[in-house]
């Protein structure tokens, strides 16, 4: 135990010679008895199969003490360590025995001796102060004076038996010692102990009294700098005078104090407690009605404000100054703090930053990954150049097809960065592009890294790739192309997820084409436009293989081409995709989609006719008839007109032709019971009434100049005449008027009957008929004589009927005349007209 | 076809990117619902749809504190930006 801290053992009887004082109590704490219970500690350790110590061996009789942690004794104690040698001053420690020690316990310091700079014994922060060497001042002697207690009480014994030994012994001893008077600390510097100086009994006493001084006034032992006794006086008087003591000379001294001294301390008196609050505060100073309660607390601070204030009414108030100067010094601080960051990066840094952040923008397709900015800036451009204004470039190109879009005409897209900084940023892409394209060809011959499971994070040699454009070199694998080789073979429609697919695929190609072709090498360079022209041929074939308009026929129901004109997204891509196919694929594509035009769902679920009380349907009735409305209206507009543009191409033998398949292949009435298959029939049968009619040369197809060959004329007329007698017992069904009329059923028949549907849905209503009257118009001059009486006679009644109602006053004029017009379209067609019916 | 379809697919928004041009519905925080029709998405989930029907649920509460039956409220847009941090899920309507 004693040689723990290189005590002597017999410490007891030490104790008993240095005879009663008192302090003795203190350093007494060696009995037997003690000694004997620690014992009895350590000895527990036996049964509880702990490492067994006897007693002077190791001279850790503690048991789980921890003795070789002098390691951290650096933490735990601070860095004041390094002035600690190893020859120990037990300056305060009532020794009578001197430092020399006994053999075993030499042993124990031995182990000590390579680290010099720790110093196991010390149990507190105390202890290192007063084992310190060079003790000069008060101040570094107040916090020492702990030492002959902690030196005793850090001991083991006290740490095992604090209740039975220190406790009582330091409760009474303070108790003590606060009676004292404070002895006046000057009288201390002058016996400075010296080192190895052994002091007395009243010494320690006068030390241990000092000590207690602190503890009423809390801040001495921390403070760096320590008042004079006057100072504190004079600190005490300011809290209890009268406020009126604190006079604008008066609470200069206190202010100055603040800065240096640690927030919070008492030591510092309330006025510099002020101080600070008013630097943390500033609204809080704006006299005694701010600080409301605060005020009785701090009386000097607010009432030196309060005086102050009115005595300068025109200069900027002292708080203002105040604030300014207190803003203005956390300005410079914040500034000061951020300086050391300054010229952290470096210019390659900023520089490899600056390629991160571009590689997020840079692509392999600037035009079509920007597209609608590109279109936008396109548009914006011609505007500009028409203003006379110069133009720029949309891309900034990197490298070979890299770049990046940049949009608006001059490059203002980034901002207000100018001309120079697109450069700069082009040169730095460039650079990021060619850095991966060489390494790119370092990594293909490290391809088999990582094979073995191994990640690998990159290396010098492979870094991994921070651009990762993404390339598709993939061979392009089509199932369909695959199953054209095998014939008569069914399959399942197409899903719509592969509808959906496919269709993104082809917008893809399309947008690819149509970047190609706007890409045009300039006219002179025949090899360019050679190669550029290959390159467009390719990428055709390829949106032709995607199309699948090749596959057998009757492969799936639809068709995989129908599955992709089925939805609107599909629509929408045919006007644009003709724009590109040639001719004699346009009419493959046209006749396949006539084969097929029931399986169009405009046709096989073409919306139903409207009723007369929409409240009837359920609201998913309604939402699907509203899609399939939006289905047709968009098929009319984006297919029909390319279906009419290739016509227009055809000659009237392909036109029968084309008329031909659509009555071998579907139920032509039903067909043209939808508005698809009339504006198709419409189509067709004006064309060739167009090409029967008027031979003349047109400019545009000049292929068709000559006279339409009799064969096909007589083809023509073969099929149109079956086409119009399969056609004539269903021609009043092809009205919509008729549909619904029949469609209605209950009260809404005579809703729908009579004309009280509003007028707007009424004259919508006109609309599509006008649409089958001119049909059936178009029929009419393409029948012969007889089957034109045929023609009359079927429509008769539907004839009579509209122009009745046209003359019935409910019907709005705007619709009347609507319906004459309509009845009007046919029979002039004939010859007649409507006013000639009574 | 299969095969052809889903080796074009390597990350979700290949999904979303199937919708473009459909209608899709689009959970947001906030109790929003919006259906629309997708014209263009980022990788941030932002999102641009028109012919807009957004749908907010709302739950009110009496001054006691007592939670009245929610309701719903909605509105039509012609063309919305929505914000891809508050999207929880995009499904094409189901038709």
């Amino acid at each position: 135990m004693s040689g723990f801290f290189g005590f002597d053992t017999s410490l007891p009887e030490r104790g008993g010679q240095r005879g009663p004082g008192g302090g003795q109590q203190h350093f007494s704490g060696f009995q037997a008895s003690n000694v004997d219970e620690t014992f009895a500690l350590g000895g527990a350790g036996e049964e509880e199969d702990l490492a067994v110590y006897t007693w002077g061996e190791g001279g850790m009789g503690g048991g789980g003490l921890l003795e070789g942690g002098d390691e951290l004794n650096d933490e735990t104690f601070g860095d004041d360590l390094g002035e600690i040698n190893n020859n120990f001053q037990f300056s305060s420690q009532p020794a009578t025995a001197p430092p020399t020690v006994k053999g075993k316990i030499a042993s124990t310091q031995s182990r000590y001796k390579p680290k010099p700079v720790s110093d196991p014994f010390a149990f507190s922060e105390d202890d290192f102060y007063s084992s310190r060497p060079s003790k000069k001042t008060t101040t570094a002697k107040a916090p020492s004076r702990p030492k002959p207690s902690t030196g005793q009480s850090g001991s083991v014994e006290n740490l095992w038996n604090k209740p039975a030994v220190s406790s009582p012994a330091w409760g009474t001893a303070p108790s003590a010692m606060t009676k004292l008077t404070p002895p006046p600390s000057a009288s201390f510097p002058s016996q400075p102990p010296a080192p190895g100086h052994i002091k007395s009994l009243e010494e320690i006493e006068a030390e241990m009294a000092q000590m207690a001084i602190p503890s009423t006034s809390t801040a001495a032992p921390t403070q760096q700098k320590v008042f004079s006794l006057e100072e504190i006086e004079k600190q005490m008087m300011e809290q209890i005078e009268p406020p009126r003591q604190a006079t604008p000379q008066q609470p200069a001294p206190p202010r100055e104090a603040t800065p240096t001294q640690v927030p919070g301390l008492a030591g510092s008196g309330y006025a510099s407690q002020q101080a600070l609050l008013d630097s943390m505060f500033p609204e809080l100073g704006k006299g005694p009605s701010a600080l409301g309660g605060l005020a009785p607390a701090f009386p000097p601070g607010p009432r030196q404000e309060g005086q102050s204030q009115p005595s300068q009414p025109p200069q900027p108030s002292p708080e203002e100054l105040a604030r300014m100067e207190e803003l203005h010094k956390r300005i410079t601080s914040k500034i000061q703090s951020m300086a050391k960051y300054n010229n952290l990066m470096g210019s390659s840094d900023k520089d490899f930053i600056t390629r991160i952040q571009l590689s997020q923008l840079a692509t392999a397709d600037p035009y079509t990954s920007d597209f609608y900015a590109q279109v936008f800036s396109a548009l914006k451009r011609s505007r500009m150049i028409a203003e006379g204004q110069g133009d720029g470039p949309t891309v900034v190109q990197v490298g070979a097809g890299m770049g990046l879009g940049v949009g608006g005409p001059v490059g203002n897209r980034f901002g207000k960065m100018g001309q120079n900084t697109m450069t700069k940023l082009s040169t730095q892409v460039k650079k990021l592009v060619e850095n991966r394209a060489q390494h790119q060809k370092i990594t293909n011959t490290a391809a088999l890294q990582g094979a073995l499971g191994r990640v690998t994070r990159g290396n010098a040699a492979a870094p991994r790739p921070v651009l990762a454009i993404p390339t598709s070199n993939k061979p392009e694998n089509r199932p369909a192309s695959q199953l054209n080789q095998q014939t008569g073979i069914h399959r399942a429609a197409l899903t719509k997820k592969q509808v959906m697919f496919a269709l993104e695929e082809l917008y893809d190609a399309i947008l690819e084409l149509e970047q190609m072709r706007r890409e045009a090498p300039p006219p002179t360079a025949m090899e360019e436009i050679e190669i550029w022209h290959a390159k467009c041929q390719a990428k055709v074939d390829i949106i032709w293989r995607r199309l699948m308009v090749m596959e057998p026929l009757d492969i799936s129901i639809p068709h995989p081409f129908i599955s992709l004109v089925n939805p609107i997204k599909g629509q929408k891509l045919f006007p644009r995709l003709l724009r590109h196919l040639p001719h004699t694929q346009s009419i493959t594509l046209l006749s396949l989609l006539i084969a097929t035009y029931t399986q169009l769902d405009v046709v096989f679920r073409a919306p139903p006719p409207p009723v007369a009380d929409a409240s009837l349907l359920t609201k998913a009735d309604r939402l699907d008839r509203v899609k399939r409305e939006a289905e047709t209206d968009s098929f009319l507009q984006f297919v029909i007109p390319g279906v009419d543009m290739i016509i227009n191409r055809c000659g009237l033998g392909l036109v029968a032709g084309m008329l031909a398949i659509s009555a071998q292949r579907s139920e032509v009435w039903r067909v043209a019971a939808t508005r698809p298959g009339v504006a198709l029939y419409t189509a067709l049968l004006s064309k060739a009434q167009s090409l029967i009619r008027s031979p003349t040369p047109d400019p545009m197809n000049p292929q068709q100049n000559q006279q339409v060959d009799p064969a096909e004329l007589e083809q023509w007329s073969k099929t149109f005449t079956y086409f119009l007698h399969v056609l004539l017992p269903h021609l009043n069904d092809l009205f919509p008027s008729s549909v619904a009329q029949k469609a209605a059923f209950g009260p809404g028949a005579y809703l729908i009957g009579g004309d009280a549907v509003s007028d707007r849905e009424g004259q919508e209503m006109e609309r599509r008929e006008a649409e089958v009257w001119g049909f059936v118009a178009v029929l009419a001059v393409n029948a012969a004589e007889e089957d034109q009486t045929n023609l009359v006679a079927a429509l008769r009644e539907k004839i009579l009927h509209t122009v009745q109602s046209s003359r019935h006053p409910n019907v709005s004029p705007a619709r009347a005349e609507m319906k004459l017009r309509n009845v009007n379209m046919f029979l002039n067609g004939l010859g007649l007209d409507a006013s000639m019916i009574e | 076809m299969d095969d052809a379809a889903n080796s074009g697919i390597s990350e979700p928004l290949d999904l979303v990117k199937l919708s473009l041009g459909e209608r899709v519905f689009i959970k947001l925080r906030g109790d929003r619902t919006v259906t629309g029709l997708l014209h263009a998405y980022d990788a941030h989930m932002n999102v641009v749809l028109s012919q807009v029907e957004e749908t907010i649920h709302i739950v009110d509460v009496t001054e006691d504190g007592n939670p009245l039956p929610p309701r719903v409220e909605k509105r039509s847009l012609e063309m919305l930006f929505v914000r891809g941090d508050g999207v929880i899920l995009i499904s094409p309507t189901q038709q």
